[in-house]
């Protein structure tokens, strides 16, 4: 009989384990809240640092797993524990008997309202990072669309490395992702001056710097060293930005048409609560905690039960992938093992 | 009556005289170097308030009231307002009875300060003086009270949860020697006179103690060894009574007409401060009051604990405390005699010595620029208004930081058509409030200067505030005659009685949370509980009003950490959703910002709230 892993998340990782397990002979089944597969990259346009189509990558995953069972707009209702199984009950009624689960329920965005004092969700001209991919994937969002972009402000770190909003962590991939939206701005509008609001730049993938490099030089998108402290909106309807220039040592105040936030990453409400279900430990960074973050980042402290991806912190589309395979290398050496 | 003993003295009475006298010295002494310690202006204040007629009246009210009836411990809990004021009220009498008794039967003894103390020991009844048989039963039954406060007294100290206090002050020694001689003087006092109940007269009590204590102990030699315990027990309190809290029984006599004068907190330890010190009688009604209590950590940071480490003087802590503080002022609101914690503290802020001293005299008042805001003015002087005054909205820095508070409230300024000016809508000069929070008068007066300036040149009738934090200085500190300081929940209300605002009422619950800049702080607390019932139907905290527990977001700690004030937030908002409201509306935007990190509801301002239930453009 072919051994059944229940896969929760239908996001990269999630389709990424599905096909790798198919690939062994296993028989997976994606548990998917939503109506679409591929998660939050199925909502990007394009990915660092080669400016890959997130369309490509989801619809060759999506390929890929022809094979397995998928659910889509399904929840778990409720998980039982048996002896050496588990009891997963499905909003849709169905029933599921496993002794291999595998989380990939990923992350959330940071809500950006939140941090009232950047005004998303009171101005107009306020979007996030998520805003914008999907800007640039539909190119419907009345906030840019029919609007003179002239002056374009980016604020790095928006709820991450900020115990205000409960998230001391960085978020890893907002770097990198400010320059290429800057970068994508840019090229869109040609005459726009681009600011970015900065605390550091981590810049640690393959290709980054030179991504940072661009920016500067053939962009000539202006890096200012200094957390925004508030936004106000004159009555021309553009927002000012008050921030301090940390390099320059002075206060600094930019008249702009648009302002991106870049929300970090959160654990999602949802994996935390399927998490609860098993009992399964929340790390101190609010995501969930592997039995050791070094060796064993994709096993959880509870037998059968496995990780990859987002849902044990921020982490990049390579990364999250090859996760998503070591994973299912764990989860195929201890079925072998049995 | 008639008296036994020709020379109206045994030895028994000398530890009372001596207590008595080292007691009277150090009061008095201490009462003329707390009235020389005040600033002369306010000497003179005080010396014509007790010649003024009204404010003597309140003094005599307030005497009665606040030290002998616990009326504010009454209001509280009923139980510990009886416990105090039997204790209080009981011993009053016997005192005052007991000098009346002296005046009628045995005037020639006035003098002898002992005398009416022990006046039971010195005579007999005669058959003439059964009329006394009524100030005979007056005394039985005022001994009776004070033992039934006695009683309750020691129940409390084991069980301090039946008299609805969580926690209690731990007593310091002298504390501790004073609260067993004070339980002690009043059996000892019962024993005394029973003994010599039979010779002197009595009444219920002494008397049939009296009866009892013949059946086994007839002989009159036992009479001389409970006096004199009783009269140690009375020595031992008096002379330890300068070094503990019933140094409060005194020091109130004084702290009434100070504080009816209207003298306020001038000097870190000297006059008004040090007298609100020795005032407090160590009750820990604050340590239950404080939000900081949410963690246990922090029950030794209460104002209780902060006077008893003024009294002895301990630096170190006192700075500590002082600095922790949120300045909610909740244990001033709570306090039965009065001593104002947030203001003790503040005093304790500004005498520290910093070696910078920040100046903003460089900053350019005319900056601010006035020219933006009056193309507004014109464009809204179409609009007829039947309220002519221009409103100076001056929305402070926190809101600054919650824009969507300005733009709500923006919006409902312009639905009503008001003629309005925004003053810091480029930036503006804080209001000083925090500066003077933290004790840094000098600073916080520069801004003031500034402001003010600003204000009067901009030719506005009502200065609109948002932030409760800049209200209170304003009204406090800041001389705008002829400008009206409003709060926007007052504007609000005001907007919607003179029915410029068109609202609609939903069915959501909303629960009004008092900022404690703007209830404790200004009194107002009824304006944004009308203008929140006319948008929803209004619920309660548990704890509301003058009780509202700060957010824990207050600006007023310099010290406490970001990590540390989580508890307090989690615990405001726990009284908050008692009544499973579905909105959190408050009027401060800190409490706003600080209530919505670890709301599971939303949060919202009052300016929100009604800007969402009022439609666009009613004319």
């Amino acid at each position: 009989m072919k051994e059944i892993v229940v896969i929760i998340g239908g996001g990269i990782a999630g389709l990424e384990a599905a096909s790798k397990l198919l690939d062994l002979g296993y028989s997976p089944i994606i548990v998917e809240k939503s109506g679409r597969l591929g998660g939050h990259v199925a909502r990007w346009n394009r990915l660092f640092p080669d400016m890959t189509p997130a369309a490509d990558i989801v619809s060759e995953l999506t390929e890929r797993t022809k094979g397995a069972n998928i659910f889509l707009n399904t929840e778990i209702s409720f998980i039982n524990r048996l002896r050496d199984s588990y009891n997963i009950k499905l909003s849709n009624g169905i029933s599921i008997n496993t002794s291999y689960i595998l989380f990939t329920t990923g992350f959330s965005l940071f809500e950006a309202e939140k941090k009232e004092e950047y005004g998303y969700g009171v101005y107009d001209q306020v979007i996030t990072n998520g805003d914008l991919e999907q800007w640039f994937n539909t190119g419907e969002d009345h906030r840019i669309s029919g609007k003179e972009i002239g002056h374009i402000g980016f604020v790095h770190c928006v709820g991450s490395r900020d115990e205000k909003a409960r998230n001391s962590q960085c978020s890893k991939v907002c770097c990198i992702t400010a320059i290429k939206q800057a970068i994508e701005l840019k090229e869109k509008f040609p005459d726009a001056e681009i600011w970015c609001f900065y605390m550091d730049l981590r810049l640690f993938g393959k290709k980054f710097e030179d991504f940072y490099t661009k920016a500067q030089r053939d962009y000539g998108i202006h890096f200012i060293r200094g957390r925004v402290s508030e936004v106000s909106e004159n009555i021309e309807g553009k927002v000012i930005v008050k921030a301090e220039d940390t390099l320059a040592g002075k206060p600094i105040k930019i008249t702009l048409d648009l302002l991106v936030l870049m929300s970090g990453m959160v654990c999602s409400q949802d994996s935390t609560k399927t998490a609860g279900m098993l009992s399964l430990p929340v790390d101190s960074d609010g995501f969930l905690k592997s039995s050791d973050n070094v060796m064993h980042i994709t096993s959880s402290p509870k037998n059968g039960i496995f990780y990859a991806g987002a849902c044990t912190g921020p982490k990049t589309v390579p990364e999250t992938l090859a996760e998503a395979r070591s994973a299912v290398l764990e989860i195929h050496s201890h079925i072998s093992r049995k | 009556m008639r008296e036994i003993y020709l020379s109206g003295y045994n030895n028994f009475v000398l530890p009372f005289v001596i207590g008595m006298l080292f007691c009277l010295t150090w009061c008095i002494i201490g009462a003329a170097r707390i009235i020389l310690q005040l600033p002369g202006k306010d000497r003179k204040r005080f010396f014509l308030s007790l010649v003024n007629p009204k404010t003597m009246s309140k003094n005599i009210r307030d005497w009665f009231c606040d030290c002998l009836f616990h009326v504010k411990l009454w209001k509280r809990n009923k139980l510990l307002g009886y416990m105090h004021s039997s204790i209080a009220f009981g011993w009053f009498m016997l005192i005052v009875i007991g000098h009346i008794e002296v005046f009628l039967y045995t005037p020639e003894r006035v003098h002898q300060i002992w005398y009416p103390i022990f006046f039971r020991y010195f005579v007999a009844v005669t058959d003439t003086t059964m009329k006394g048989s009524f100030f005979f039963f007056l005394m039985d039954f005022f001994l009776l009270i004070v033992l039934s406060g006695i009683v309750l007294a020691i129940i409390k100290r084991a069980h301090s949860r039946l008299f609805g206090m969580r926690r209690t002050t731990q007593p310091s020694l002298p504390d501790l020697i004073g609260l067993y001689s004070l339980w002690s003087i009043f059996p000892l006092r019962l024993l005394a006179e029973g003994f010599t109940a039979d010779i002197s007269g009595g009444s219920f009590l002494t008397k049939s103690l009296n009866m009892v204590l013949h059946s086994f102990l007839s002989d009159y030699m036992n009479m001389l060894p409970t006096w004199w315990a009783y009269s140690i027990a009375l020595g031992i309190f008096m002379c330890v009574l300068p070094f503990s809290r019933y140094m409060h029984i005194p020091a109130e006599i004084l702290l009434i007409p100070l504080r009816n004068a209207g003298i306020s907190i001038s000097s870190a330890r000297r006059g008004m401060a040090s007298i609100q010190v020795y005032s407090c009688p160590s009750c820990g009604v604050c340590i239950d009051a404080c939000p900081m209590g949410a963690v246990k950590a922090n029950t030794k940071d209460s104002t209780v604990y902060l006077n008893r480490q003024l009294k002895r003087n301990n630096k170190a802590r006192i700075d500590e405390i002082s600095e922790k503080c949120l300045l909610c002022g909740k244990c001033t609101a709570v306090c039965p005699v009065g001593v104002e914690g947030d203001k003790i503290r503040i005093a304790q802020r500004a005498a520290k010595k910093y070696n910078l001293t920040p100046d903003y005299s460089n900053i350019g008042t005319d900056a601010v620029n006035f020219q933006y805001n009056k193309k507004v003015i014109q464009k809204n002087n179409n609009v007829s208004s039947s309220d002519n005054k221009k409103v100076l909205y001056f929305a402070g820095c926190m809101t600054a930081l919650t824009p969507v508070i300005m733009k709500s409230m923006v919006s409902l300024l312009e639905k009503a058509g008001a003629e309005y000016d925004v003053m810091d809508r480029d930036g503006g000069i804080c209001c000083g409030r925090p500066m003077m929070m933290a004790g840094r008068i000098g600073p916080a007066r520069q801004m003031i200067e500034k402001n003010t300036r600003i204000i009067k040149e901009s030719g506005a009738g009502i200065l609109l505030l948002s932030c409760p934090i800049c209200y209170r200085i304003f009204k406090e500190n800041y001389k705008l005659e002829g400008i009206e300081i409003l709060h926007h929940t007052q504007y609000i209300e005001r907007m919607i009685n003179e029915g410029r605002l068109d609202i609609d009422r939903s069915d959501s619950r909303l629960v009004y949370h008092d900022p404690c800049e703007l209830g404790r702080g200004c009194g107002v607390y009824q304006s944004p509980r009308n203008v929140v019932s006319r948008a929803g139907v209004l619920v309660e905290a548990s704890k509301n009003g003058k009780e509202s527990i700060c957010c824990g977001g207050s600006i007023g700690s310099i010290s406490l950490g970001f990590d540390k004030r989580r508890p307090l937030t989690e615990n405001a908002l726990a009284s908050l959703t008692a009544d499973s409201p579905d909105i959190i509306v408050t009027a401060c935007p800190l409490c706003r910002s600080t209530f919505s990190r670890y709301a599971d509801r939303p949060v919202n301002d009052i300016a929100e709230i009604v800007d969402k239930a009022t439609s666009a453009d009613k004319r």
